[in-house]
């Protein structure tokens, strides 16, 4: 249950600059973010990045949940860093994987930023604003709506077949997947029962009543927005043009030794 | 029998849910269980079958420290019936599921068949046998659920909220059932918060708040204390009001009446006294 | 005419072997508070489909007989155009709710009506408001307790503003305290004017506020009339009803001679009648 990198995902009740701006606007700047981080693999370029990055997430007031969710993945960049140093082909073993390292922390940030201070609702109401079908994006609202009482129900029902013999943690890897099947069909059949029974609650109020369904509250670009989607853009083009064309300073190319 | 000896556990280490609980359950004994949600009573239950386990303190399972038992083990002694039984389910005939548990359990074959059959024969099921568990009604579900625990024949039955949704008509044959079990020397244990099936059939209640016992004792003691009803988040049994009411007028009267056959001889007295 | 109508309605599921209702034919006036009850089985919750629809809509089976409410035959109309008229609350308080805060699961049924947007955020704040829902604003459904919910759910339902208010169970899954404020709610809601159909087990404390009680068993009608008729009716018993303690009492004095003014529904009517009764 502790999968810290997943809290980087989570959205919480915060008030900020960044916050208030537009769904649709972080969404351009979080891609852009990644697109960039995807497009160098030298060290210079990428902490550039991520200094133009963290800032933003400090304006986000969000620093503390980013920097949990980067010891998270401390062991995957441990990892990575260790096996690409000692099976590398490139002359400069270490400061290679020290990029690989810094692109997938400023890759995990350009999202974070997106999912940090972007609620679900307004994710939602972006959706439909881009008109995505109103169905799909209420559905994955209620996805997110019913995923910890989700969650309680597997935990009633490991309880519930703990206590009739089944042991979930014993035996080989065989016997632990086939120990699933008194978990998955329960929570299968559970959860049937209770979309049927939502579905009535929400027929009985209307849902699917007519095409031309209202919304109280709706997203409004505002200069703002567009100054991030402008800034954003630019240095999108920016970094194309550098990285197809122009090629980056020497000073950027910079490494270390091994 | 089972002990609680200032017992703590909170969930994840964090979560507090029993804060030093102390308690002995004798065999034999009806007892309600009753608190607000969070108060700890599931947590209870489930440190006496072993799912839980606690962080400080005992729990002593006839005679037995219950942490050198699996929760299979334990599951013989201390069997737990669930509030949704389709929390459970998951085969495909009313027979199978009850054979899962006896088999995991440790039984033969043999064994397994001979108390499956008696089972759904005191439940009323054997024409169900064959069926499929989804394929039956919630009541049904429910019986054949409390049918796959009593198989095992435990000798302490502890049932978690076995009244919600429930007719007068369904309650009164569960509290039936459950004065049989206590008449063959069962131990029923019962977490509920309706206080009228906890006055009509149980003679000792557990309160519960915040993960401390409130108030153990007699039901009609326990349950005609007002703090005691606040903080469970309570009302006073239909019969405990009626006897506040008459004693307002009739100070004579003791305001802890709360069965029906106490007010109607009181009453008839009065009434047939000065009519 | 009456507000809801059965005329001759029979229903049997898809797939069951029994009728789930039988040749119904019973009316309810406006303003009325009805509370049906009766046995597991007996039909009442599918009574309650019934009158938005989702029998025979959402629910498919075999249908007899027809049910007009507000002059419209649910047979022609779909479930989401009856919204506006019937508002439906469920047992279960956790699948009612949908959203991600309670302004939202408020302002839900107003938007798939296509309700303009400020009478929306007017009729959020109004039922926050009237359901004292302040501190719960912006709550996850996962945060709040089953009576939180269960009153969220009403507000939702209500935020649709129906002339019916049809409740099934709605305090099953709650602890007694937040019964009695919800069935309180509902009371009220009567009191200003609704039309309020209940099913409810708990009897002692729906029956004096309630102005009819229908019982029901096997998908037929088997007693209709004010409260203090119909439970002192045997049938109550023989059926498996809970009768309140007020009203047993009453019948147990009977038997012994003793007949007190009339029948009493709660606790401290009783007392009043047997005061007057020992002074009479």
């Amino acid at each position: 249950m502790r999968l810290s990198f997943l809290e980087v995902f989570r959205y919480t009740r915060v008030d900020s600059v960044i916050h208030r701006l537009d769904p649709r606007a972080k969404l351009v700047m979080s891609t852009v973010g990644a697109i960039v981080s995807l497009m160098f693999l030298d060290i210079i370029p990428l902490v550039i990045i991520l200094c133009v990055l963290i800032p933003l997430l400090a304006a986000a007031k969000s620093l503390r949940r980013w920097a949990r969710s980067m010891k998270g993945l401390g062991a995957l960049i441990v990892f990575i860093m260790v096996f690409n140093t000692l099976y590398s082909t490139s002359p400069t073993p270490f400061s290679y994987s020290l990029s690989l390292a810094l692109r997938l922390v400023a890759l995990m940030t350009s999202f974070s930023l997106f999912f940090l201070t972007v609620h679900p609702d307004e994710l939602s109401q972006a959706l439909i604003q881009m008109h995505v079908r109103f169905e799909f994006a209420f559905a994955m609202s209620m996805a997110m709506r019913y995923v910890p009482t989700l969650g309680q129900e597997a935990y009633a029902i490991m309880d519930a077949q703990k206590a009739r013999g089944v042991e979930l943690d014993k035996g080989n890897l065989l016997r632990r997947i086939r120990n699933i099947v008194p978990i998955i069909v329960p929570l299968i059949i559970v959860s049937i029962r209770r979309a049927l029974s939502v579905a009535e609650s929400m027929e009985s109020r209307g849902f699917g009543a007519c095409e031309n369904r209202t919304y109280m509250e709706e997203l409004h670009f505002t200069r703002r927005d567009w100054l991030v989607v402008a800034i954003s853009l630019s240095i999108a083009i920016l970094s194309i043009c550098v990285r197809v064309w122009w090629g980056l300073p020497a000073w950027m190319l910079w490494k270390f030794p091994f | 029998m089972i002990i609680f000896e200032d017992v703590h556990f909170a969930y994840d280490q964090i979560y507090p849910a029993l804060r030093g609980v102390s308690l002995q359950i004798d065999d034999g004994e009806s007892i309600a269980v009753m608190g607000t949600n969070g108060a700890g009573k599931t947590t209870l239950i489930k440190h006496m079958n072993g799912l839980l386990r606690p962080d400080q303190g005992r729990v002593i399972v006839n005679g037995v420290d219950a942490r050198e038992k699996s929760v299979a083990e334990l599951s013989r002694t201390v069997g737990l019936v669930w509030q949704n039984p389709d929390h459970q389910l998951f085969l495909d005939t009313v027979e199978k599921e009850i054979m899962f548990g006896l088999r995991n359990l440790g039984y033969t074959a043999d064994e397994a068949e001979e108390r499956c059959h008696r089972t759904l024969t005191q439940l009323g099921l054997e024409h169900l046998a064959e069926r499929s568990p989804f394929a039956l009604s919630g009541g049904e579900r429910k019986r054949v659920a409390l049918a796959s625990v009593l198989a095992t024949e435990p000798d302490v039955l502890a049932l978690d909220e076995p009244t919600i949704g429930q007719d007068a008509g369904q309650k009164e044959r569960l509290a039936k059932m459950l004065r049989e079990m206590n008449y063959e020397g069962k131990t029923v244990i019962v977490v509920t918060h309706d206080i009228e099936f906890a006055v009509d059939h149980f003679s000792r209640t557990i309160a519960m708040a915040a993960g401390i016992i409130i108030a153990d004792g007699p039901t009609h003691d326990v349950l005609s204390n007002d703090l005691v009803l606040e903080a469970c988040s309570l009302t006073p049994p239909q019969m405990t009001v009626t006897a506040r009411a008459l004693h307002q007028v009739f100070p004579e009267i003791p305001q802890r009446l709360t069965h029906l056959d106490e007010l109607e001889d009181v009453i008839l007295k009065i009434v047939g006294g000065e009519g | 005419m009456a507000l809801i109508e059965w005329q001759d309605f029979s229903f049997k599921y898809l797939g069951a072997n029994t009728l789930a209702l039988k040749h119904l034919n019973l009316s309810i006036e406006e303003g009325e508070y009805v509370v049906v009850t009766g046995p597991s089985g007996c039909g009442k919750t599918t009574l309650c489909r019934t009158i938005n629809g989702l029998v025979p809509q959402f629910h498919r089976g075999y249908i007899a007989g027809h049910v007009i409410v507000d002059s419209r035959d649910t047979r022609d109309h779909t479930v989401a155009q009856m919204a506006s008229i019937v508002g439906l609350v469920f047992q279960n308080p956790a699948n009612q709710l949908v959203t991600l805060s309670v302004e939202k699961e408020i302002a839900f049924g107003p938007e798939n009506l296509g309700v303009p947007p400020d009478e929306i955020r007017r009729r959020v704040e109004e039922m926050i408001d009237a359901f004292d829902l302040h501190h719960l604003r912006d709550k996850h459904p996962h945060e709040m307790s089953g009576g939180e919910q269960q009153r969220v759910a009403l507000a939702a339902t209500l935020a649709l503003k129906p002339k019916i208010l049809v409740a099934d169970e709605p305090t099953s899954n709650l602890d007694p305290q937040s019964a009695e404020r919800i069935l309180e709610l509902i009371a009220e809601q009567n009191r200003r004017g609704m039309t309020v159909v209940l099913v409810e087990h708990r009897l002692d404390i729906v029956a004096k506020d309630a102005s009819r009680i229908v019982l029901m068993n096997e998908g037929s009608v088997v007693a209709d009339g004010p409260p203090h008729e119909v439970l002192q009716m045997d049938i109550c018993e023989e059926i498996g009803v809970g009768v309140p303690k007020a009203v047993q009492l009453y019948k147990r004095l009977l038997a012994n001679g003793v007949r007190l003014g009339r029948v009493p529904l709660t606790g401290s009517e009783l007392a009043m009648l047997v005061k007057e009764a020992a002074t009479g």
